[in-house]
């Protein structure tokens, strides 16, 4: 299956891309699909502990089971105000 | 008490109007208290002088989590009206880039639920800002 992966923030420094798109395979967690990323981009792996994650508009956990279509964004601590 | 609270959020790239906030405020002759807050961007970050701030927001899940913010004060405080504006973009020092109005019949629910929004959106609320020196 495949998703499609948003990096906000500085994480697009880390990255060197906005957005990109995922191959997983069908059951993948966000977790699963979070190493993945980290794998293929290192730096992002000193954000580990902090990565805030989200599917659609909803922050998710790790062991949130993603699905065809999904929209996955990674992102650091929010700083708004 | 929670489906009568009124809501207004705008997030904007163009330049906070207290003054005309202001005029268009509305009140019910139950309500007592407003608190209003404005965040305006420091020229010292971090002990470093600097210019501006550029604000960015993943708008459409902003929109979501201060929606769900909103909700969550109205089940909280019996507000009759809450109102905030955050700036996006690049905002210079001395410029405001948030802007928040909470009208209650009483000052003690305003101030809490003014300063639970703030505290709430800085961890939930995805927006980052990147200095300018």
């Amino acid at each position: 299956m495949l998703v499609t992966v948003h990096f906000y923030s500085y994480f697009r420094e880390l990255t060197g891309c906005g957005e990109i798109n995922e191959t997983l395979h069908s059951g993948d967690t966000l977790g699963v699909l979070h190493d993945q990323l980290m794998a293929r981009f290192p730096r992002l792996v000193t954000m580990r502990k902090s990565t805030l994650l989200a599917v659609g508009v909803e922050y998710q956990t790790r062991d949130y089971v993603l699905r065809d279509g999904d929209e996955v964004s990674l992102f650091p601590p929010v700083q708004g105000g | 008490m929670e489906c009568r609270m009124k809501k207004q959020l705008t997030i904007t790239t163009e330049t906070i109007n207290e003054t005309d906030l202001i005029a268009t405020r509305t009140m019910s002759v139950g309500m007592g208290a407003v608190v209003s807050f404005l965040g305006v961007v420091r020229g010292i970050e971090e002990g470093k002088a600097i210019s501006a701030i550029d604000y960015e927001a993943f708008e459409k899940m902003a929109q979501h989590q201060f929606n769900l913010l909103f909700e969550e004060m109205a089940k909280r405080w019996p507000i009759e009206s809450v109102r905030l504006v955050h700036r996006i973009g690049v905002v210079k020092i001395n410029e405001p880039s948030l802007w928040v109005e909470i009208v209650t019949p009483h000052r003690g629910e305003a101030f809490a639920a003014c300063q639970w929004l703030i505290d709430e959106m800085k961890r939930v609320v995805p927006i980052w800002k990147k200095t300018i020196d």
